[in-house]
């Protein structure tokens, strides 16, 4: 993936979430935000995933500059998946009509067709034995792999994940981090932000440092976390690994 | 304990049975002698018609307020301002004033002048209608309040997911908004059509033959007391408790956790 982000700036309120912020990657698989909360992390990605329209500022992913208007957007986001924190599964719905629908309702697959490719997809992360269950009656950690289920089910451009992990417990982390990392080994382009730096390092193609809406950092896992040159990253490194 | 509550439920009841029962005999004994059951029977006709306008009335005017609700749910939520404050404006004036001045108001001063003559000449009764659309206004605007808490209480994380799978502004609300939305207000709704039955009952002050009206009717020609009253509270009850069972069974088959 290529990806070519210059001077966003978005303003919410008085807060500037993104202030002139400029990002250029010329291949990576996996591109890792890192960052202290606040710093921007989300709104960035948001921007990246089409949810939100910078107020100043262009993102070309591949070559494609990202449209303003919300038909443009809607059209790129079918395009792609996008993962929030928690509570992406619709609570009426069941694990595999979570996925189904749509399938059937936005990309326009026939039920049965759609029925066989939520089957693949919760096969493929071994969730056919929730399948039928409503979203309540899962772990947070099924919750979020069956999500993911969701996003890939269409094989994406690019995923999006924003902070995947942040609302699990340290077993249920492991298993959608791992999850995450099978999805990058076969080949999938990801870009998401956490705070789990064991994994941004192990996983990540480049990683970006994010503080006060803008880019402090980038570089490969090897380079940001063995030597850090910038102040603010180094101190955000020491702080969040010294336990 | 177990015991002594069964006592006092037990003790609770006989004398609810009591007063109850006093209330009724003596009610009863007063008018005893008046009461003719036969009178009642000799209406049955007139009865029945209005009884069956008042089904067809709530009908109409239940399937209107969906329309009208739905209708000022989404003006509340428009993303032009000058939609929004005058759908606001209208609910608030609506939901401030009695359903008894709109009925006299609306009909007589705004629609009949307009379109009594011309629903007349095609052989529609215009009070019927006119009254629906008044009835339907009304209770529209509650639901619509109604709706737009139910909406409102679907937390954004909800709205942004079906944004992220790529579902249109109508998608969004078809498939994940509405369906979970509805659940929630669904004993506030229930409560709402129970009250548009009961208030379908005003329309007989623009002379629309429904129920009420004609049991009115009934009474001050055969001076009937009992006999006409129980009737009409029984018909009406046979109206709404229909309603509240369906209510409360949906309820029940659409409990989900959340």
């Amino acid at each position: 993936m290529k990806l070519e982000v210059t001077g966003l700036i978005k303003c919410y309120g008085k807060t500037r979430a993104a202030d002139g912020l400029s990002l250029f990657v010329e291949a990576a698989r996996v591109l890792v935000l890192i960052g202290p909360s606040g710093g921007g992390k989300s709104t960035l990605l948001r921007m990246l995933g089409g949810l939100e329209v910078p107020d100043e500022g262009s993102v070309v992913i591949n070559g494609r500059r990202l449209g303003v208007d919300e038909q443009a957007l809607q059209a790129y986001r079918r395009r792609n998946g996008f993962l929030f924190q928690q509570f992406n599964l619709f609570p009426h719905l069941t694990a595999r009509r979570n996925i189904e629908l749509p399938l059937e309702k936005v990309h326009g697959h026939p039920p049965a067709e759609a029925t066989e490719m939520a089957t693949q997809a919760l096969a493929r992360f071994s969730l056919l034995d929730h399948a039928d269950k409503l979203p309540a009656q899962l772990s947070g950690g099924q919750q979020q792999r069956v999500g993911i289920a969701r996003a890939v089910a269409r094989k994406p451009e690019v995923l999006f994940l924003d902070e995947p992990t942040s609302a699990l417990d340290p077993e249920m982390t492991a298993e959608v981090l791992e999850l995450i990392q099978e999805l990058a080994e076969a080949g999938q382009d990801i870009i998401l932000s956490t705070h789990e730096m064991g994994f941004a390092r192990a996983v990540a193609d480049q990683v970006a440092f994010v503080a006060g809406g803008k880019i402090e950092e980038m570089g490969p896992p090897a380079d940001l976390f063995g030597a850090s040159r910038s102040p603010l990253c180094q101190r955000f490194l020491s702080r969040v690994m010294r336990y | 304990m177990h015991r002594r509550h069964l006592l006092a439920n037990g003790i609770i009841a006989i004398l609810l049975v009591v007063v109850f029962g006093g209330l009724c005999t003596t009610v009863f004994a007063l008018l005893g002698a008046q009461t003719d059951w036969s009178k009642a029977w000799e209406y049955r006709e007139t009865l029945w018609r209005g009884w069956l306008m008042t089904l067809g009335i709530s009908i109409a005017a239940l399937i209107g307020s969906i329309f009208c609700g739905l209708l000022f749910m989404l003006g509340q939520r428009s993303p032009w301002v000058v939609v929004r404050w005058t759908c606001r404006a209208f609910l608030e004036f609506v939901r401030d004033t009695p359903l008894l001045v709109h009925l006299l108001f609306g009909y007589f001063v705004i629609f009949a002048p307009l379109m009594a003559r011309p629903l007349g000449e095609h052989g529609f009764d215009d009070k019927l209608i006119i009254g629906i659309l008044l009835l339907s206004v009304f209770e529209g605007a509650y639901l619509g309040e109604i709706l737009r808490g139910g909406v409102d209480s679907i937390p954004r994380t909800q709205w942004e997911s079906a944004r992220a799978v790529g579902f249109s502004r109508v998608q969004v609300y078809r498939y994940v908004i509405f369906p979970q939305a509805l659940r929630r207000v669904l004993p506030a709704m229930a409560g709402l059509f129970v009250s548009l039955i009961k208030d379908s009952s005003l329309l007989n002050v623009i002379g629309v033959a429904e129920y009420f009206y004609n049991t009115k009717n009934f009474i001050s020609r055969s001076y009937a007391g009992l006999e006409g009253y129980v009737p009409l509270a029984v018909g009406y009850l046979l109206l709404t408790l229909p309603v509240a069972w369906l209510a409360h069974w949906l309820e029940t088959r659409f409990r989900h956790e959340t």
